[in-house]
């Protein structure tokens, strides 16, 4: 059986735990190609203008898979810490993706809602795991390994400080991972934060990883603090957090903002719902704090590549700059 | 400490009479205008959705006239409405308010938000017994009930009135009486007082008007000012408009208990259920439902969504492959919106309604 894996959205987070759970039950992974232009225009003639561009580009990838598996994977997540909450956007779209691509394969559902209670998360691991086997024990060894391989592959990034694409390089995978080496010497360190599908998905952001590397920055990111770093910056500016993964966002924005970096850029899509709240919320703590540098960059279908290649060269001349003064 | 609360359609009468009775110091903000917007715009990020940037215009207005405690939405569960009162907050603060204080009102579907009501209020009141506290907020909850039957009243009326306008006066007659009225009795009185002079309005009795069913976000459904009073346009055009949303309905399941969970959105999850299986924050899911639900009763459904609402984009998204077919218009509401774009658009909208009628008329007839 072969199970496709949109290259979007949460698999940039979670890719790994997918693939060795899928693998583990004996199926095969399919995992769409790199996002190309002609992707993200089919993915945008499906839905309305206003859907954000992340959305669009997972179902450009989703239309790429049309018959190349059998099933595909997308799960709904409503939440992944206790009374953490998402983006309408991520639980609906099983749904959404059903509604707007009558001709995708059949889907394979998960909820996944932490708040309701372990018992029902488990039923909801094991409900998916039925698909492929009938041995509860498999489906169970398979998900702790697939926890396994998330929690080393976040602990590779926290604790060596790598970005995604150089983790799937050590994973031995060249596939899909281009990496460069950072030109040396390191004359900066930049921040940049966002969701993970924004910083590493290299067409929608235009390279923005590549280009600050080449121009001798070192690049950290979210992924790169462990959770209790994150946590405590997060609380700090906005108290208990309630949402998922922009818990990550506002605690990175808060650490990097005070420790670790020259210049903080933030990176959201445009009329992304709970990054216009968050980013302000970071904005604001940089105008307060005077410390470092922080720039906001907004992606969208008609950013230009010139237009961020400007804006980046003028914001990391202002750092490097700044530093030398220093 | 000087209480106050943004505006969303006619909250703030309830609000002013548990106010007023518990002897807490209050202000109202001056009504929803160009400059509650324009304040709005200034001090939030571009890409927040309409309802946080009016409620930030009236938070404003009200610390302008020496408001220092707010009582905002907030909670689990839904969407960035949750985040609102931090942010606006933050915002206030930035802006040299620094001695206020935010009061978070729980406004989640599936949480029991009635005690924490009353005891919110009762936190603001100077000590008042619970029993006082109890009683007020009652009433506060019939005028709220009383306004919006009025108001369902009005919405029949404003179709076939001969006088166009008739109807929205009166509205406004009403909400000024249903303010000033002391107790129970008064409030039936105005109540059924203005029923009766709706009911007596000259209309025309001849024509039996179109059925448009709004559905959406709460807040532009609720707040004339956001949608540019959508429904007295279409009253103007000669349509009917049918609402489900309500404060008052939805205070009855929110806010006090409901022990066995019955609740009139069972039924349009159960419809949504084979196009969108879970909640997805907002009115979202209700959304779809309605849509499904109500597609042979209305001739046609408007569905109001503010610019970058999550809920209503995925709603958006799923409506048109439903098997019940209705025309939908759906409406973004934003800053930019202007009057003269929503109006050419309502016409073109009703006129295809009519045909629509007319065509399945003829049909019928067979003379087609």
């Amino acid at each position: 059986m072969k199970i496709g894996i949109p290259r979007a959205l949460l698999y940039y987070r979670y890719d790994l735990m997918w693939q060795v759970f899928f693998e583990e039950l004996g199926a095969e992974v399919v995992i769409s190609p790199p996002t190309t232009p002609a992707m993200l225009a089919e993915g945008s003639s499906r839905v309305v203008a206003d859907t954000c561009l992340p959305t669009k580009v997972f179902l450009g990838h989703v239309l790429s898979l049309v018959g190349k598996c059998d099933y595909i994977f997308i799960p709904a997540i409503r939440s992944v810490t206790k009374d953490g909450y998402n983006c309408s956007k991520f639980l609906g779209l099983p749904d959404m993706t059903q509604a707007v691509i009558p001709e995708s394969p059949p889907v394979l559902e998960i909820d996944i809602d932490v708040t309701r209670g372990q018992r029902q998360f488990y039923q909801a691991i094991y409900q998916l795991g039925k698909h492929f086997t009938w041995d509860p024990l498999r489906i169970r060894r398979a998900s702790l390994l697939a926890w396994q391989a998330y929690q080393r592959y976040r602990e590779l990034m926290s604790e060596q400080k790598l970005t995604l694409p150089r983790v799937i390089q050590r994973r031995g995978e060249v596939e899909g991972a281009v990496c460069w080496p950072v030109a040396a010497p390191v004359r900066a360190t930049i921040a940049l934060i966002g969701h993970p599908y924004l910083l590493y998905d290299e067409y929608v952001n235009h390279r923005l990883i590549y280009r600050l590397e080449q121009a001798s920055n070192r690049v950290v990111t979210p992924e790169m603090l462990t959770m209790e770093e994150l946590e405590l910056a997060a609380t700090r500016l906005v108290g208990k957090a309630y949402w998922a993964y922009e818990e990550e966002i506002v605690g990175a924005g808060g650490h990097y903002l005070q420790n670790g970096a020259d210049g903080v850029i933030g990176v959201m899509s445009f009329g992304c719902g709970p990054d216009s709240l968050m980013m302000d919320v970071i904005q604001r703590q940089a105008a307060r704090l005077k410390s470092i540098p922080f720039m906001s960059l907004t992606l969208e279908e008609h950013t230009a590549e010139a237009g961020i290649v400007t804006r980046l060269e003028a914001f990391t001349d202002m750092i490097h700059r700044r530093k030398k003064e220093r | 400490m000087r209480v106050t609360l943004p505006h969303m359609g006619n909250l703030c009468i309830p609000f002013k009479s548990i106010f007023q009775r518990l002897d807490i110091d209050y202000v109202i903000p001056p009504l929803n205008s160009r400059r509650t917007l324009s304040l709005g715009i200034k001090y939030s990020s571009e890409g927040l959705c309409i309802p946080f940037k009016l409620i930030l215009g009236n938070l404003i207005e009200a610390a302008e006239l020496g408001a220092d405690t707010f009582l905002l939405p907030g909670g689990y569960g839904i969407c960035r409405l949750g985040y609102y009162a931090k942010t606006q907050e933050q915002i206030l603060h930035d802006l040299g308010y620094k001695n206020i204080k935010v009061v978070e009102v729980v406004v989640s579907n599936d949480q029991l938000s009635g005690p924490s009501f009353v005891k919110m209020i009762k936190s603001l009141s100077n000590n008042a017994s619970w029993l006082k506290v109890a009683s007020v907020v009652r009433f506060g909850l019939s005028k709220l009930k009383a306004l919006d039957q009025v108001e369902r009243v009005v919405q029949k009326v404003r179709a076939v009135e001969l006088v166009k306008g008739t109807a929205n006066q009166l509205l406004a007659e009403t909400v000024k009486a249903i303010d000033q009225a002391d107790d129970y009795r008064a409030l039936k009185t105005v109540q059924s007082d203005y029923i009766d002079q709706l009911n007596h309005v000259a209309k025309d009795e001849q024509v039996r008007p179109l059925v448009v069913g709004i559905i959406g976000e709460f807040y532009v459904l609720l707040e004339p000012f956001a949608s540019f009073d959508i429904e007295s346009e279409l009253g103007k055009l000669g349509v009917e408009v049918k609402r489900r949303l309500f404060i008052s309905e939805w205070t009855k399941f929110s806010l006090l208990p409901n022990p066995l969970k019955i609740s009139e959105r069972d039924q349009l999850y159960r419809a949504a259920a084979p196009y969108l299986k879970r909640d997805v924050g907002g009115e979202g899911w209700e959304s779809v439902g309605e849509k499904v639900l109500r597609a042979k009763e209305y001739d046609g459904i408007i569905h109001l969504a503010p610019f970058t609402c999550m809920p209503e984009i995925v709603a958006q998204n799923i409506m048109p492959i439903t098997k019940e077919k209705i025309p939908i218009l759906t409406i973004i509401c934003d800053e930019q919106m202007a009057k003269t774009g929503l109006l050419t658009r309502l016409e073109a909208f009703v006129d295809l309604l009519a045909r629509q009628r007319r065509t399945h008329y003829n049909k019928q007839l067979g003379v087609v």
